[in-house]
């Protein structure tokens, strides 16, 4: 049995990384596949930890995860399609209506 | 019941062998966020979470790590590059990385909390939560993970499911009402207003 500790300290890189690359990536695309990335270490804790505890409210935790996932990519993607249409870029430098 | 393949039984998972999965993990998560072409990165997307459906089936999460591959890697990584088809972005506008005062300071913060949290991971044990009455023998004993996982879904948690298939229903609409060009939507609107 490996430590659910190990398990944590991956997830904690995981997440680490998909922060990295949600502050700075340009593209707007790979601004929301480290968000996927991040969601992903979220659901390694939660599958580890309810191992770790006999349960299995972890990983019917992740099924709800992964439903949010998918909404949020799903949504998030015709934003940027939108924006697309109407900027004609998806670099974040350039969409700036919202920074004042 | 149907054996895994002898290195990823939960039981005999040596250590060497997670940290092999953790080290391509971290490895291809690095590379997902540095590729320069978003292709590239929703293909080691791809792998990534092919890797990470290992882990969980290694926790004897066999329905997870099914969904993951199902939903993860077959549906949303799918949908990511349909976009990135669909927008054909020119090659200037897909590259760089962007470095600038407030950026370094959310790293500084974010590179604070990774160290709290390591370090607190490694400082002694994890708290002892409640042990539930799942552990891996009583759910093989009583139908394997998928029936289990199942029955408390279906259960217990009956109405936060009902309300995901809820909040699916209003992402389609979502999507669709804003993905549409605006033309076609304003004509929608008063062919529904008329």
């Amino acid at each position: 049995m490996v430590p659910v500790e190990h398990y944590f300290v991956l997830a904690t890189v995981m997440f680490f990384l998909g922060i990295c690359g949600a502050l700075f990536r340009r593209n707007l695309i790979m601004v929301l596949m480290s968000i996927e990335l991040m969601l992903n270490a979220v659901n390694l804790v939660f599958i580890a930890a309810g191992r770790g505890n006999s349960s299995l409210d972890g990983q019917i935790m992740v099924v709800f995860v992964i439903t949010v996932a998918a909404c949020e990519a799903a949504v998030g993607l015709a934003m940027v399609i939108a924006l697309f249409r109407k900027y004609g870029t998806v670099n974040t430098d350039f969409l700036r209506i919202l920074r004042g | 019941m149907f054996d895994l393949p002898l290195f990823l039984n939960s039981s005999l998972l040596s250590i060497g062998v997670f940290h092999f999965f953790a080290a391509m993990i971290t490895i291809v998560s690095l590379l997902v966020v540095v590729s320069q072409h978003p292709v590239k990165s929703a293909v080691f997307l791809v792998v990534d979470l092919f890797l990470l459906a290992g882990l969980y089936a290694s926790m004897d999460s066999h329905f997870i790590a099914a969904i993951q591959i199902l939903v993860y890697a077959g549906a949303i990584v799918v949908l990511f590059l349909f976009v990135i088809m669909l927008l054909n972005l020119k090659a200037d506008s897909i590259k760089g990385l962007r470095f600038s005062a407030p950026e370094a300071a959310a790293l500084l913060i974010s590179f604070i909390g990774f160290l709290i949290m390591t370090f607190n991971v490694f400082r002694g044990q994890a708290p002892e939560g409640i042990k539930g009455g799942f552990s891996i023998e009583a759910i093989d004993a009583n139908g394997g993970n998928t029936y289990m996982v199942a029955m408390r879904l279906l259960t217990t948690y009956i109405w936060p499911f009902e309300l995901a298939s809820m909040l699916i229903l209003l992402a389609i609409v979502a999507a669709i009402v804003i993905a549409k060009k605006d033309k076609i939507l304003k004509s929608l609107i008063q062919k529904e207003l008329r």
